[in-house]
C-alpha cells in the first residue's frame, strides 16, 4: 500500500512539475530595462520618452509580443543621479537579467552605466548626445538611436555661417560639462569652416541676469549669438537681455531654446522671434502645413495620454521613445532571438530602418543611427503642438 | 558696467535677507539650519503659484508666501530643532534639518516640476529699464527694510527683547520665567515669514525654481559667516560682498570662476578674523 502510495505522488509531482513547465514557457517575457529620469532635474525629456516608450510596448502586447513573446518594461526613476542610475543598471543586467536597456536619458548618467552593460554584454539603446557614449571596440552592444551632438553643433553651425552669412559668432555656454564640452566642439566646427568666434564666454547655469554677456557680445560686434546648454533658465534669461537690451541679433543653437517653458520665461512674447534651433525633419511642419505621416500618425494616437488637449512638450522626445521600442522589436525579429550576440549582428546590419523620429542605419563600424540628412532647423517661436515650422532659407 | 554691480547687489542682498534669516534662528536655538534657504524657495514657488495658478492679486500672493514660510519655519522647529536640542546631542540638528530641507526639496520638485517657471511682474515697468528694472531694485530695498525692521523688533518690543535675553543666556532667561520653548517656536515663525518675504520679492530675479533652497543656504551662511554671526548689518555686509564679487568675478575671468571666488573670500575672511567682520568673540570669563 505504501509503495502505491509513493509511486502515485511520485507520478503526481511529475505531471504537476510538466504542467508547470509548459506554463513556465507560456509566461515567458522579454524583460526591457527603462532608465529614466523621471523626477529630478531634466526631467521633462524624460517623461515625456517615457510616454512614447510606454504606448510602443502596449501597442506591440497587444498585437502578440516579440516572437510570441509579451514584453515586461522595468522601468527605473534615476532621478538624474549617476549613482542611482549605476545601482539600476547593475540590477537590471545582473539580478532582473533584462534582455534589452534602453536609456538612461541625461549624458551624464549614460557617461557611467554604458561600461557596465557592455560588461554585462546587454543590448543597450542610447538616448544621450554626448559623443563618447558608443564606441563599436568598447560598447559594442551599445547603438544611439538619437542624432549626436556633433550633429546639432554642425546643423547650427551651417546654419549661422552658411545660410544667414554671420561671420562673427558669439558663443554662450554654461559651465556644466556640457556646456563646456559643447562650447570647445563648436569652435573647432567654427574653426574648420573658417570662422572664428569674437566673443566665448561660460555662465553659471543659474545666474539671475546675462545683460552683462549680451553687452559685451554687441561690443565685440557679434551679429549672431550661439548659446549652448540645456539650461532653461540661462536660455530664457538671455533671450529677455536679448530683448530688453532691444537688440536684435539672430540667436542660433540648442534644441532647448525651443522648449515650451522658455515661451512661459520670456517677459515678451516676441522675444521668441528670431531665434532658431537645431531640430528633426520628422517635427518639422511641411510646407502645406502639415506633418510628416508617421508623425502625425502618432500624434494622434499619443495626444489622449498628454492631457487630450494642445501638446507643450516636444513632440521629438515621444517619437524617440516610441521609436526605442521599436527598433528592439525589430532587431529581435530579424535575429529571431534574444541572444545578445545575435541581436547585435541584426542591428549592426541594419539600414534605413524606418521609424517615427528617423530611419535609422547602423554597421559593424558605425554605432550612430541617425541620418545627418533627417536633421533640420527650426524656428522657435514657430512652435505649434510639439513640433515646429522650418526656419527661413 | 552699473548693471554689473546692481544685479550683483541685488543677488547679494538675496543672500543678506537669508543671512537675515539665520540670525533670528540662531538668537533663540543656537542653530543653523540647513531649511534657511529653502524657505526663500518656497516664498518664491508659492508666490508665483498664487499669483499665476489661482490668479490672486500680489498682495495677496504676498501674504501668501508669508504665511507659508512662517508655517515651513513653525514646521522646522517642531520637526527637526525641538527634540534634537531637548536630547542635547551637540550637532545631530544638522543632520535633521538637511534631512527636512531634502524632503521639501524634492516634494516641490514632484508638484511644482523641475524647470524654471516664470514669476510674474508685481508693479508695472517697462522691460527696458535696464539697472533700474524692479527685479533687482526688490530684493536690495527689502533687505534694507528688513535689517532695520529687526532692529525695531530687538530694541522695541517686549519679544525682540526676549530673544536677545534667550541668545545672550537662555538658562538665565527660563530661570526669569520666560517660556523658552514658545519663544524659539515664535523665532522660527518669525524667521520663516522673513524667509518667505524674502523668496517672493527676488522671484523676479531667480524665477520660481524648486533647486534655489541649497544654494541659498549655502550662499546665505557665507554671507552670515563673513559679517559675522549675530550682527544684521554685518548680514548686509556680508551679503552686499558675495554678491558683487560674485559678479565681478564673472565679468572679468567669467563663469567658471565664480563659485571659487565666492568660497576664497570665505576662507580668507575666516582666516584673519574667524568671528567675522562684525561678529563678536564669544570669550567665556572663567
Amino acid at each position: 500500500m505504501k509503495v502505491r502510495w509513493s509511486k502515485l505522488l511520485i507520478r503526481a509531482l511529475l505531471c504537476s512539475c510538466a504542467v508547470s513547465g509548459a506554463s513556465a514557457a507560456l509566461a515567458q517575457t522579454v524583460k526591457i530595462g527603462w532608465l529614466s529620469s523621471l523626477t529630478g532635474p531634466l526631467s521633462s525629456a524624460a517623461i515625456a520618452e517615457n510616454q512614447g516608450v510606454q504606448l510602443a510596448v502596449e501597442e506591440i502586447n497587444k498585437s502578440g509580443g516579440i516572437l510570441g513573446r509579451q514584453i515586461e518594461l522595468l522601468t527605473r526613476d534615476t532621478a538624474g543621479d549617476p549613482t542611482k542610475a549605476v545601482n539600476f543598471a547593475q540590477q537590471l543586467a545582473f539580478s532582473d537579467k533584462v534582455q534589452f536597456v534602453i536609456g538612461p536619458v541625461n549624458s551624464g548618467e549614460a557617461l557611467a552605466t554604458t561600461p557596465i552593460l557592455a560588461r554585462a554584454g546587454v543590448p543597450n539603446i542610447v538616448i544621450g548626445a554626448l559623443d563618447e557614449l558608443v564606441d563599436p571596440a568598447k560598447y559594442p552592444r551599445a547603438f544611439r538611436a538619437i542624432n549626436t551632438n556633433l550633429q546639432w553643433i554642425s546643423t547650427a553651425n551651417n546654419y549661422a555661417t552658411g545660410t544667414l552669412k554671420k561671420t562673427k559668432v558669439a558663443i554662450i555656454a554654461d559651465t556644466s560639462g556640457y556646456g563646456t564640452a559643447s562650447a570647445r566642439s563648436a569652435e573647432q566646427l567654427l574653426d574648420k569652416a573658417g570662422v572664428k568666434p569674437v566673443y566665448v564666454v561660460l555662465v553659471d547655469p543659474n545666474k539671475t541676469d546675462l545683460s552683462d554677456e549680451m553687452n559685451k557680445a554687441k561690443a565685440a560686434g557679434a551679429d549672431v549669438v550661439m548659446p549652448w546648454s540645456a539650461a532653461t533658465g540661462l536660455l530664457g534669461r538671455l533671450l529677455n537681455a536679448r530683448g530688453d537690451m532691444g537688440w536684435n541679433v539672430p540667436v542660433v543653437g540648442h534644441p532647448a531654446l525651443m522648449a515650451a517653458q522658455i515661451r512661459k520665461l520670456l517677459n515678451k512674447p516676441e522675444y521668441w522671434d528670431n531665434t532658431f534651433a537645431a531640430g528633426y525633419q520628422s517635427t518639422t511642419y511641411g510646407p502645406d502645413g502639415k506633418l510628416p505621416a508617421p508623425t502625425q500618425a502618432l500624434v494622434d494616437k499619443v495626444r489622449g495620454k498628454l492631457g487630450g488637449g494642445e501638446i507643450d512638450v516636444l513632440f521629438w522626445w515621444v517619437a524617440l521613445g516610441y521609436d526605442t521600442v521599436k527598433i528592439i522589436e525589430h532587431a529581435a525579429k530579424t535575429a529571431g532571438s534574444f541572444d545578445p550576440a545575435a541581436i547585435q549582428k541584426a542591428l549592426e546590419s541594419t539600414k534605413d530602418f524606418r521609424g517615427v523620429y528617423t530611419s535609422y542605419s547602423w554597421s559593424a563600424t558605425e554605432r550612430n543611427g541617425f541620418p545627418d540628412a533627417n536633421m533640420a532647423m527650426n524656428a522657435a517661436s514657430t512652435f505649434k503642438d510639439g513640433s515646429f515650422k522650418p526656419a527661413p532659407r | 558696467m552699473l548693471t554689473v554691480v546692481v544685479s550683483g547687489l541685488a543677488i547679494g542682498m538675496l543672500y543678506a535677507a537669508v543671512a537675515l534669516v539665520y540670525n533670528v534662528m540662531f538668537s533663540t536655538s543656537k542653530v543653523l539650519s540647513v531649511t534657511t534657504g529653502h524657505i526663500a524657495m518656497l516664498g518664491g514657488v508659492f508666490g508665483a503659484w498664487f499669483m499665476t495658478g489661482l490668479h490672486l492679486h500680489w498682495v495677496i500672493g504676498l501674504a501668501g508666501a508669508i504665511a507659508v514660510g512662517a508655517l515651513f519655519g513653525g514646521l522646522t522647529e517642531l520637526l527637526a530643532i525641538r527634540r534634537v536640542l531637548n536630547r542635547s546631542d551637540e550637532h545631530l540638528w544638522l543632520l535633521s534639518t538637511l534631512a527636512l530641507a531634502t524632503m521639501v526639496q524634492q516634494a516641490v520638485g514632484l508638484w511644482w516640476g523641475t524647470e524654471p517657471r516664470p514669476f510674474p511682474r508685481l508693479i508695472d515697468q517697462t522691460f527696458s529699464a535696464g539697472a533700474l528694472d524692479q527685479k533687482f531694485w526688490l530684493p536690495i530695498a527689502l533687505a534694507a527694510l528688513m535689517a532695520i525692521g529687526l532692529e525695531v523688533f530687538y530694541r522695541r518690543t517686549l519679544f525682540g527683547k526676549l530673544f536677545l535675553a534667550m541668545s545672550e543666556d537662555a538658562f538665565a532667561a527660563r530661570a526669569r520665567g520666560v517660556s523658552t520653548d514658545r519663544i524659539r517656536v515664535l523665532s522660527y515663525v518669525l524667521s520663516g515669514a522673513l524667509g518667505g518675504l524674502a523668496g517672493f520679492a527676488a522671484g523676479q530675479l531667480t524665477f520660481a525654481y524648486f533647486a534655489l533652497g541649497l544654494t541659498l543656504t549655502l550662499n546665505g551662511f557665507i554671507a552670515l559667516a563673513v559679517g559675522g554671526l549675530g550682527s544684521n548689518v554685518g548680514a548686509l555686509i556680508g551679503g552686499a560682498a558675495l554678491g558683487l564679487l560674485n559678479a565681478f568675478a564673472s565679468h572679468w575671468f567669467g563663469g567658471s570662476y565664480q563659485q571659487t571666488i565666492a568660497v576664497g573670500l570665505l576662507m580668507v575672511v575666516l582666516l584673519l578674523k574667524p568671528e567675522g567682520l562684525l561678529g563678536s568673540k564669544n570669550v567665556r570669563p572663567v
